[in-house]
Order: structure tokens, then sequence, then C-alpha cells
């Protein structure tokens, strides 16, 4: 009787153990399988195609041509003209954002009356989809019947309506100002964040001696701020070069090519030009950009320490 | 008295800067919300009216019963200007809801136990996995287009709601792994502890000590993968051919590529496909500020 009970206790011990031993693994592995289905194969297969030519319009003839369609990518006008575009929209944007990320939290964080409005809308754009943003600011900015024509009109500002978005300067402004309001809502939240970080007791030392709000913002806000700051600056420099569907409604990459950003042009070689091989190796040139910016940001957040 | 009338223009000062941002933020929403209240004949006009004068429902009466407004037959030529392809979404909308969801609900059932599993247990490859799983992300979306394509057309799960279901989750879980593990790791562990040493298993800590904990938590994390998956626009489409699949934000730029398309019937289109994302923002404001502050503060 005792025996087998003992035999019983330790059955039931090593079935836990080996419970206890698996568990782990058989907790990641369904979140483990989906990703690796959408992530192993398809970089696998998106590098493979890139050292072929495939033309859509060629479908029986895929030679391997190494090195090439990078080439043909790298030396094409369209390249060297996404990317200025690229960059000068993300230092305008990641500039616009940041600013006004700042403002809005910093209104955010003091006790004016007023400002619980602002916290009530602050998500609202964040939350909509890029496509209907696009689209809002589309209509803002038509030329024919915008509104913002309608205001600029009625106010006496303009005499005529303006073709903002035929105009490749003027394009590129509105599609900063959507990305902006697309985009500076979550950066003033995580600039908010930040702030109620920052101790009190700072503050009140620099009121002690009677610093101003201008030494108080260059000395104890902004320095203290400066992790966070970055983190934020990584994250949105990364979204701004990948901005796609902003451009895909609101401007097409016009006019004359003036807002064809990066992932805009890959879009085009893959889907009007139909050159998946030139389009893919694009799109790993893109890849190895955000690449650096990534590691970047993985070391500004350090999650890796917090869970080994 | 020179203090007081310092304070006095600094309080004017921040009210204004306040006023001009609720207008930037808030002006985009009200106007589209106003432009579908006109007719088409009102919104035309130089300069258009930033309050409907005659408002009607006509454009939305269009979009769900089929019925042309009156203020389109004025004059024939506007005619051209109904799409019979805003009729579309609402079944459009239909289907990102349904989408959304078993999104949601996959990332709750696989994404909370692994975090447990990367923030309490200890076992072999696991820092290793985590930088794999929150690497995955990090592809551009354009370089991985044509492989899912490929990998959804083997599949055979082409135009169908499932597709979605599986990128869309693919998508969202690296991140509700992210976030949750961040929030277990911020949690206090004594709970657990005398959990386990009263003869509890994993599971039964994770189930009955630890999920109650961080359920803010996962109301954020279900709140960001139903947003993301509802907002979704390049995969949703290249990979929906129909509007037995097409979601909202498919339907909506679709719509809005017709060049004779009316603009109030894109604002009615544009109206009903925010409410589901403007109302989780109002509503759950403030688990969705925590959340996103944690993700940045949390170590």
């Amino acid at each position: 009787m005792s025996i087998i009970r003992t035999a019983n206790g330790s059955l039931h011990r090593n079935v836990s153990r080996v419970f206890e031993r698996f568990y782990p693994y058989a907790s990641v592995l369904p979140a483990l399988l989906v990703i690796v289905l959408f992530t192993i194969y398809p970089v696998v297969y998106a590098v493979r195609i890139s050292f072929y030519q495939y033309i859509l319009t060629k479908p029986n003839s895929h030679p391997f041509v190494g090195l090439n369609n990078f080439q043909d990518v790298i030396t094409s006008y369209y390249f060297k003209n996404s990317l200025i575009n690229t960059g000068i929209y993300t230092i305008a944007s990641v500039t616009g954002v940041m600013i006004f990320g700042l403002i809005v939290a910093m209104l955010l964080n003091t006790k004016i009356r007023s400002v619980n409005a602002l916290k009530i809308i602050i998500l609202l754009p964040w939350a909509i989809p890029a496509v209907v943003a696009g689209l809002m600011w589309k209509w803002i900015v038509n030329s024919d019947f915008g509104i913002l024509n309608g205001i600029l009109y009625s106010l006496g500002a303009i005499e005529s309506y303006i073709p903002f978005l035929a105009d490749p300067v003027l394009a590129k402004v509105s599609l900063i100002m959507a990305h902006i309001w697309k985009e500076g809502p979550l950066a003033a939240i995580f600039i908010l964040a930040g702030l109620q970080l920052i101790p009190n007791e700072f503050y009140e030392a620099a009121k002690i001696d009677g610093g101003s709000g201008l030494l108080v913002f260059r000395y104890i806000t902004l320095p203290l701020l400066r992790p966070i700051l970055l983190v934020v600056v990584v994250y949105e420099t990364m979204t701004a070069i990948l901005t796609f569907d902003l451009v895909y409604v609101l401007t097409g990459g016009g006019p004359a090519d003036s807002t064809s950003l990066i992932s805009w042009f890959a879009y085009a070689e893959i889907y009007k030009f139909l050159n998946l091989g030139a389009g893919i190796a694009l799109s790993i040139i893109i890849a190895l950009i955000t690449l650096i910016l990534i590691i970047l940001y993985m070391r500004a957040l350090k999650t890796e320490d917090t869970i080994s | 008295m020179r203090i007081k009338s310092r304070a006095l223009i600094k309080s004017i000062f921040l009210n204004l800067l306040v006023a001009i941002l609720i207008v930037y933020i808030a002006g985009p929403f009200i106007w589209v919300i106003s432009a579908s209240f006109q007719g088409e004949n009102e919104l035309l006009k130089k300069p258009p009216s930033f309050i409907p004068k005659s408002p009607t429902t006509d454009n939305y009466r269009y979009v769900f019963t089929g019925q042309v407004p009156t203020s389109y037959e004025v004059k024939g030529q506007l005619r051209s200007r109904i799409s019979q392809e805003a009729r579309l979404i609402a079944p459009a909308l239909k289907n990102s809801f349904i989408i959304a969801i078993f999104v949601l609900l996959i990332n709750l059932l696989f994404a909370t136990p692994a975090a447990y599993a990367f923030a309490r247990l200890r076992w072999k490859f696991k820092v290793g996995i985590y930088n794999f799983i929150l690497g995955s992300r990090l592809m551009p979306a354009m370089a991985i287009a044509i492989p899912y394509y490929v990998i959804i057309q083997s599949l055979k799960l082409m135009n169908t709601h499932l597709s979605l279901i599986l990128v869309h989750s693919a998508l969202t879980i690296p991140f509700s792994i992210w976030f949750l593990t961040l929030y277990i790791l911020n949690i206090p562990r004594d709970m657990e502890e005398a959990g386990l040493v009263d003869g509890c298993n994993y599971f039964q800590v994770l189930q009955q000590i630890v999920i109650p904990m961080i359920l803010p938590g996962l109301v954020a994390a279900s709140a960001f993968a139903f947003m993301t998956s509802y907002n979704e626009f390049l995969f949703a489409r290249f990979l929906t051919t129909s509007i037995t699949s097409q979601t909202g934000p498919v339907i909506i730029s679709s719509i809005s590529g017709n060049p004779d398309v009316s603009y109030s019937l894109i604002s009615v289109c544009i109206t009903l496909g925010m409410i589901p994302p403007v109302i989780l923002a109002i509503t759950m404001r403030k688990w969705l500020t925590e959340g996103l502050s944690s993700t940045i503060t949390f170590r």
C-alpha cells in the first residue's frame, strides 16, 4: 500500500516536473509559429527574388542576374530622387512632430483648464487609419473646394484658390502637415510620460532659485527628458522613412515625383512597372537603412537586459 | 502689478495656443462630419459652408439604402458623382470589424502566456527568441508584401477573412508580447511566489494570479491589436480582391480613387469608418495613454 503511494507520488512529481520544464516552450510556441511563418519564409523569399529578373510582363523567364537589380535601382534617377525626397520629408516631419509633441506634452502637463479638451481629443488622429487621415487632408487642401482654400479666401489672405497638391513644394508641405497631425499625438503622449517622470522637487528647487520658465526648460526639463526624446526621435524617424499610406492617398507620389518617398518608389517599381526583382531589391535596401535605426532604437530601449 | 499683468498675458497666450492646437487636431474631424451632412451643391460653393446651412441625411440614406439624394438631381451633370462603390462601405466595415475582433482574441490567447514565460520563467533560448519576435516586426511592410501574397496564395486563402486575420496577428502579436512582458515585469512578484509555494503550477499562477493583476494591460493590448488590424491598409489592399473580404480602408481609398466621386459620399464613408477607433480612443483614453506611456517608461 505504502509502496504504491510512493510510486504514485513520484510519478505525480515527475509529471509535474516535465510539465514545468516544457511549460515555457508550450506557452511561446503558438505565437512563435505564426511569427515564423510570416517572417522567415518571406525574408528568404524576398532575398532570393532580389537576385533574379522577375518582371511580371515576362512571366516565363527568370534568369539569375546577381546584384544587377540592386545596381539598377541604386543608379536610377528615381532612387536618387526618392532618397532626397525621403530625406527632406523625414527631417521636416520629425522636427515638426517633435516640436508639436513637446508643446502639447508641456501644455498637458500644466493645470490650465482648457487643456482638458485637448486631453480628450489628442489620441484621435493617432487612432484612425492613415488612409483616412490622408483623405481628410486631401480634401482639406483640395484646389477647387477645399476648406483650407475656403478659409484663406474668406479671410482675404488669398485672391484665388491655391492648387496645393499641384505644386511640388506645397504638395510636400501638405504631406508633412498631414504627417505631423497623424504622428504628433503619439509623440506628445510619449513625451508627456517622460515629463511626468521628472520629480517635482527639481522644479521647486528651480523656483526657489528664481529660475525663469525658459531657463528651467533649458537646464532642467530638456536634460532630464533626453533619454525619452532620443527614443521618440528614433521611432519617429523610422515612421517617417517608411511612410506609405499617406502618400498613396494624398499625393500619389506627385506632382512630378516631388512626393515620391522611398516606400512609394518601391511600390511603384512593383505595381506600376511590374518589376518585382528591382522592387524587392529596393525594399531590402530600405530594410538595411531602417535596420541601423532599429539597432539604435533597441539600444535606447534596452529591453533585453530586463528579461535575462 | 507688473507680475500680475505678466501672468495674465502668459495665461492668454497659453489658452490661445491650446485653442489653436484644438482647431488643428479636431478641425479635420469636424469638417469631414459637417461635409457628410451637406448636399453636393452646397459643398462645392466658394467658399464652402463650414456648418451645413441645410443639413441633410440624404448622403447617409444613399449609402445604406441606395436612394439617390435629391441634391444630385438638380443638375444633370452631378449624377455622375454618385459612386455605386460608396454603398460597399457598410459590408467593408463589417469585414474590418470581424477581422479585428479575431485578431484581438488571437493576440490575447497567444501573447499572454508567451509574455508570462518571457517575464517570469527561466528557459533556454529565451533572450534569442524574444529578440527574434521583436525584430520580426521591424521589416518594412513593403519588402514582405509580395512574399505574404505568395504565402496566402499557396495556403489558398486569397480574399478570405482568415488571410487577414493571420497576417494581422503576425503583425500585432510581437507588440502585444513586448508590451505585456514589460507589464508583467512591472508588477510585484510576491503573490506569484506564494502561489508556487502553495503548489500551483505555472499555468494556474498565470490564470489565477497574474491575469487579474495585468487586466488594465490586457485591455490596452486588446485595443492596440484591434486598432492596428482595423486601420491596416497595405496588406489588406494586396490580399483582398472583392467585397467578401475587403476592409474599410481598402474600400475608402478605392472610392476616393475615382476622380468623379462626390466628396459628400466620401465624407460619409470616412465618418462611418472612423466611428469605432474614435469611440475606442475617447472611451479608453486612460488605458491607451497609460499603455502607451508604459512602453516608453517601463524598464
